[in-house]
């Protein structure tokens, strides 16, 4: 768990500078083409020459492969050693070991599987690299999301570091009263009463009084809100959105064709 | 597969008739009756207790995830969409926040909402041993819905512990959506079943001024009677269900 709560990094690219709903179009056409294709190479080729480009451009590089060390490429791997091990298809086997079988399609299809996991995640990381969520929600908002869904999003990213710092101040708390989370299953899974407890009820305590709060700020008022920071959305925003669209149209028209 | 092909069409048929019957409201009322500004203010929260409580379990290394506690709580105090919501924002948010992973897995925490929400309208959240068959049902639903993306997404083994199961099922020779859906009926239902009780009791002890704040109140107004009879009742349903997923999956390992 990491001290920040977003991923986002404040530089000053031209990838931060596009239009959130745009980089949001950018990463579902990636990670679509990369699932849809045919084309065997497909998601490899997506992952060397769009999605590790693209994290040059955002100049985030540095952040990009360091969370794909950390979080994508551990995952990847894993999924890769157990398909190719597991998956049943394929007739000769290339490498024996008790009842551990791999054949050349089944670590084909790992690998294929394994970099289209790579595709969708880091391009994912890489958004979210490149995005404030608040700025994506006051866009999206201004496109006419409501404003109940920002509110949740938002408050949800200012609540969590405080509600999970509780959790450890309860944990350590409850050690200290000598609560037992370490022996046996039985005295662990009792250990859940006492932890969990304080912490819920702690924190939904505070609803009512947030309930009041915001309603006196207008929250459900109908009228048109305005806001502070206007976020821009230039025609090339509005091209490269269209034609994002267009290559997906394109891939699963392929597809449709080819089988 | 033949037996639960059939159980799901009916299951489906069922849920598409009660539609029909009860139309009386349109869905869009139906759906906005869920929220008020109580109900937009705990969402946020109960994603935070998911997200923290999940935090918790894993400190315990218990063979339970327990992420789900406040979506089942939003479900059952204001109702199946606000649920559904709840669950889906949550996956977002935990994909956003900590593990950009737990993203594609939105579609069943948001199915675990509304299931729960479903289960609490009809009247499966007022005593112990309902509670646990609300935990059952949602552990099923979870297990459908999470079947499809997991074949479809990560190819039947996904980055989870309970994957290994499923490399057993594989390796002995059966099917991947066969060895997938055996895996989750397996795993999913003493998760679901603790999110349950737990929820439940969590609402035992919330005061009733505030949970009268919510849409959906009535919902749970827990039924009197000895509470130590019905906990022995919910432990009896337990064994039953437990009972009866043996014998579910013995039918699917058997056909």
């Amino acid at each position: 768990m990491q001290e920040r709560l977003s991923f986002y990094i404040h530089r000053d690219s031209s990838l931060h500078r596009l239009n959130p709903l745009t980089k949001l179009t950018l990463v579902l056409a990636l990670i679509l083409v990369a699932f849809l294709s045919k084309w065997y190479w497909a998601p490899h080729l997506l992952t060397l020459f769009a999605v590790v480009p693209l994290s040059f451009v955002g100049r985030v590089s540095r952040e990009f492969f360091w969370t794909a060390s950390r979080l994508i490429l551990p995952t990847a791997t894993f999924l890769f050693v157990m398909q190719s091990l597991f998956h049943p298809i394929g007739e000769e086997n290339i490498f024996e070991f008790y009842f551990l079988s791999a054949t050349q399609e089944s670590v084909l299809y790992a690998f294929r599987n394994a970099v289209r996991i790579i595709v969708m995640v880091s391009a994912f990381t890489l958004f979210l690299l490149t995005t404030h969520p608040s700025e994506l929600m006051t866009d999206l908002t201004r496109r006419g999301l409501p404003g109940q869904f920002a509110y949740v999003i938002i408050s949800t990213l200012q609540i969590l570091p405080q509600m999970i710092a509780k959790s450890q101040t309860i944990i350590s708390a409850q050690r200290s009263r000598g609560l037992d989370t370490e022996s046996s299953a039985l005295k662990r899974a009792g250990a859940i009463v006492p932890l969990v407890g304080p912490l819920v009820f702690g924190s939904l305590v505070e609803v009512e009084e947030r309930a009041i709060a915001i309603e006196a700020r207008g929250f459900t008022s109908k009228n048109k809100k305005t806001s502070l920071h206007e976020i821009p959305d230039t025609s090339f925003d509005k091209s490269l959105r269209l034609g994002l669209v267009f290559v997906v149209i394109l891939t699963i028209s392929l597809n449709l064709w080819l089988s | 597969m033949q037996i639960f092909t059939i159980a799901i069409a009916v299951a489906l048929g069922i849920l598409i008739a009660w539609a029909i019957i009860t139309k009386r409201m349109t869905w869009l009322e139906k759906i906005k009756s869920n929220f008020n500004t109580q109900a937009w203010v705990l969402i946020p929260i109960a994603i935070a207790i998911n997200i923290a409580v999940g935090q918790i379990v894993l400190v315990l290394r218990l063979p339970v995830y327990l992420d789900s506690i406040g979506t089942v709580l939003v479900a059952v105090l204001c109702g199946p969409w606000a649920g559904a919501l709840t669950g889906a924002l949550s996956n977002i948010i935990w994909g956003i926040a900590i593990d950009p992973g737990a993203l594609p897995w939105w579609p069943v925490a948001a199915m675990i909402g509304y299931m729960a929400g479903r289960m609490a309208q009809w009247g499966f959240f007022k005593s112990w041993w309902r509670v646990v068959v609300t935990g059952f049902v949602i552990a099923l639903t979870a297990a459908v819905v999470g079947t499809p993306i997991a074949v479809y997404l990560f190819g039947g083994i996904t980055a989870s512990g309970s994957s290994f199961i499923t490399a057993y099922l594989l390796e002995t020779g059966r099917g991947i959506w066969e060895s997938v859906l055996s895996t989750n009926f397996i795993a999913e239902p003493v998760d679901k079943i603790t999110t349950a009780m737990v929820a439940f009791a969590i609402i035992l002890g919330l005061p009733k001024r505030t949970i009268g704040g919510y849409p959906k109140p009535h919902q749970v107004e827990v039924e009197g009677g000895a509470d130590r009879s019905q906990l022995y009742i919910a432990i009896g349903v337990i064994v039953l269900l437990v009972l009866f997923a043996a014998f579910m999956l013995r039918n699917i390992l058997g056909g």
